[in-house]
């Protein structure tokens, strides 16, 4: 081996400038892998994290009825199915040792009503308690007007970008009911007719969802307009309200509603929803009622809490170090056993776009690289052969004196395993150092697509060790399938060649 | 004792459509520790017995044995080994290692064998010293004359111990003073080492240090013994 490394470095020295092409080959695919690398790693945890941590946590239950696992920005019309079960579901929760915390809540989308023209503009709700949505997702958002809401009732919290949106269209601007108009806020179109601005500081909502045949139009005080931390424009169109007043709005039983004392007979009424109307007017509804009369009067009624009204979704944290796929296999059984009529669905899958964008762009960065690698591949391959057949009456020399084939192709592997170490693990070194430095630069963007890339408003790209071991994989990868051909061509060349080229 | 025999030994090259004999039938015996010499004329099929007999080319048919051991059914493992172990070659354009340093080219074959890097050096110094090239031992084979390069690869060749030397044409490249100074050489060689030195030539000065000449003329061996 110290033999074959010795000639190997000492050919590399005397061909110094066939050895330099290589090798700036090699330092340019290492950089370059290196630093995608970091994008991808650091786009994958940015979307992870905002998303995660700041929007839907880890696993999002939704009901068995639900057709698309996407619930984050599924298109008008495809609401999100009811989930009835709240109770047995957070039963099965509480069983589970990996799961941190969750938060059930309403998703659906709204109508914003526009009281001064007919043209309606739409906006996603999430409706929770907020106490718990803050506990929740503690860091997601900040409130950039007016306050975060704290005594129970009505309240909304409006995203400032969706508030642009809203101008952009309705030539209204939609302020806190404390805050009033922040000048800074204004887009500079409402800030040169500020005089005539058209201002409010409550919005009417009147709930999308399917199945409900009825809605309410709420109007809702703004307590606050918020900014999302990362991925704004993304995130930006969901305002979130509290829970019973999303109930009301989607046209949902509220717990109110269900506190409420039902007599007997309009329950049992109640009770024949769906079967034959003729049973209305039955014996057997007549003669029932006395003797209902008993039991109602032996019951007490029983206490209603907001966890028996509808929800959405549950928004479900892991506890950190959890494999979230043998987490969600557990849980999935758990609720199957409890009869939920809910499923898990990792975040990627419920965050529908988001998640495939991120993967899309992941893959485009890495066939990007690739292709970088097969170019230097093929560099690297028509370099080393041209070496091999200009070297072809030393390699037949040495084949002659008793050098065996793998002798030979060893030498050519290792002058490409050198050059790769030196080069392309200088290369790797500055990648490293670049991936190190650039989130220094607080490189920011409010471009959706970048966004997307920098996962989050600042690129933030980041090496993991795995990464960079991945990295010098794909190296030794590169510099094993660089060196095949020429190894070959090396190895097929006969003692007879020492004599015949001369 | 033969160390190498050779019976109906045939080498054909084609060339397009048309086969070329290069050999027609060579029966050959060589002695052990004898310094012979292939002579005759360019074309006449000596370098092509020489490859043959060295494991460097392949007989189209006949049988050739080296050391004792029949070579022609042999896979290419095999007789690389038999050219590591067996036998040392001197090539006409003193064929070494341009990265290596004289030293490194003559250990070159021992490291090959695996013999310890201590060992390989002794044996070298030994030999360098030998063909006199005992103050160029660090130097490259650039920056050696064609002379001292010869010198270098009668060294690497004797450096394994082999049971036989073999030289094409090994002074062709050299002028005749230095020519001759190899010959001494390699004849000294084969007295200390005891080694067997096969060589061809087509120079007649050449002959005097033989002490067997096999002259080889269309393929055929012509003339043989001659009594050096």
């Amino acid at each position: 081996m110290k033999l074959i490394l010795t000639i190997a470095w000492r050919n590399i020295l005397r061909h110094k400038g066939k050895s330099l092409v290589i090798g700036v080959i090699l330092f340019t695919g290492a950089f370059l892998m290196t630093v995608g690398n970091g994008v991808i790693a650091g786009m994958a945890r940015g979307v992870e994290k905002n998303i995660i941590d700041g929007f839907m946590g880890d696993i999002v239950l939704m009901s068995d009825e639900q057709k698309s696992d996407n619930i984050l920005l599924n298109m008008m019309g495809g609401s999100i199915e009811p989930v009835y079960t709240y109770k047995a579901i957070k039963e099965v929760l509480r069983a589970q040792p990996y799961v941190q915390k969750w938060l059930p809540a309403g998703k659906n989308l709204a109508m914003i009503l526009n009281e001064n023209d007919a043209t309606p503009m739409a906006l996603y709700l999430i409706g929770a308690d907020l106490t718990a949505y803050r506990e929740m997702f503690p860091d997601n958002f900040t409130v950039i007007e007016g306050t975060y809401p704290a005594r129970a009732g009505r309240a909304l919290l409006l995203p400032g970008f969706q508030r642009g949106e809203i101008y952009n269209y309705s030539n209204t601007w939609f302020m806190s009911e404390t805050g009033g108009v922040v000048k800074e806020h204004l887009k500079k179109e409402a800030l040169e007719e500020l005089a005539a601005l058209r201002v409010s500081s409550s919005i009417v909502l009147m709930g999308m969802a399917s199945g409900i045949n009825s809605t309410t139009d709420i109007r809702f005080p703004i307590n606050g307009v918020i900014k999302y931390g990362a991925l704004d424009q993304i995130f930006g169109h969901f305002a979130i309200v509290d829970l019973e007043s999303y109930r009301e709005c989607l046209g949902y039983l509220t717990a109110a509603d269900m506190a409420a004392q039902v007599p007997q007979e309009e329950k049992k009424l109640l009770g024949l929803e769906g079967a034959s109307l003729d049973s209305l007017f039955g014996e057997d509804m007549l003669a029932e009622a006395p003797k209902a009369a008993p039991v109602r009067a032996a019951a007490a009624p029983a206490a209603v809490s907001a966890e028996d009204g509808v929800y959405n979704v549950v928004f479900i944290k892991l506890k950190p170090g959890v494999n979230s796929g043998d987490a969600l296999r557990r849980l999935n059984a758990a609720l199957t056993a409890a009869g939920a009529k809910v499923r898990a669905v990792p975040w990627n899958k419920a965050s529908g776009p988001i998640g495939g964008m991120a993967l899309i762009i992941g893959g485009a960065l890495f066939v990007f690289v690739m292709l970088l690698f097969s170019v230097a591949v093929i560099i690297i391959v028509n370099t080393l052969t041209m070496s091999a057949l200009e070297r072809a009456p030393e390699l037949g020399m040495m084949r002659a004196v008793g050098a065996q084939k793998p002798f030979i192709a060893g030498m050519f592997l290792g002058e490409t395993a050198i050059l790769s170490s030196l080069f392309g693990g200088l290369g790797i070194a500055l990648g490293v150092l670049a991936v190190r430095v650039i989130p220094l630069l607080k490189i920011s963007t409010n471009n959706d697509m970048l966004q997307l890339l920098y996962g989050g408003n600042i690129f933030s790209p980041i090496l993991s060790l795995s990464a960079i071991a991945l990295t010098i994989l794909q190296l030794a990868a590169v510099t094993v399938i660089a060196a095949l051909y020429p190894m070959r061509v090396a190895a097929r060349v006969t003692p007879l060649d020492a004599v015949t080229r001369d | 004792m033969n160390i190498i025999e050779i019976k109906g030994l045939k080498k054909d090259y084609p060339l397009g459509a048309t086969i070329v004999p290069a050999l027609r039938g060579v029966d050959l015996e060589v002695g052990e520790g004898d310094f012979m010499s292939i002579i005759g004329p360019s074309g006449s099929g000596k370098t092509t017995l020489l490859n043959i007999i060295g494991c460097i080319d392949f007989a189209t048919s006949g049988l050739v044995s080296v050391g004792g051991r029949e070579i022609t059914a042999l896979n290419d493992r095999q007789i690389t080994d038999i050219r590591l172990n067996k036998i040392g070659f001197i090539f006409q354009t003193f064929n070494l290692i341009p990265v290596l340093d004289v030293l490194e080219n003559i250990e070159f074959p021992l490291l090959l064998m695996k013999r310890s890097a201590a060992e390989a050096r002794k044996r070298a110094e030994k030999l360098v010293e030998e063909v006199g090239l005992k103050e160029y031992a660090a130097h490259r084979p650039a920056e050696l004359s064609g002379g001292q390069r010869q010198r270098v690869a009668i060294a690497r060749a004797l450096v394994t111990n082999p049971d036989i030397v073999l030289a094409d044409e090994p002074t062709a490249n050299l002028d005749s003073v230095t020519g001759a100074s190899i010959l001494e050489l390699m004849r000294r060689m084969n007295e200390i080492e005891k080694t067997t030195f096969i060589f061809s030539t087509h120079d007649a000065n050449v002959l005097k240090y033989a002490r067997r000449i096999v002259k080889i003329k269309d393929g055929l061996i012509e003339k043989e013994p001659v009594a050096a």
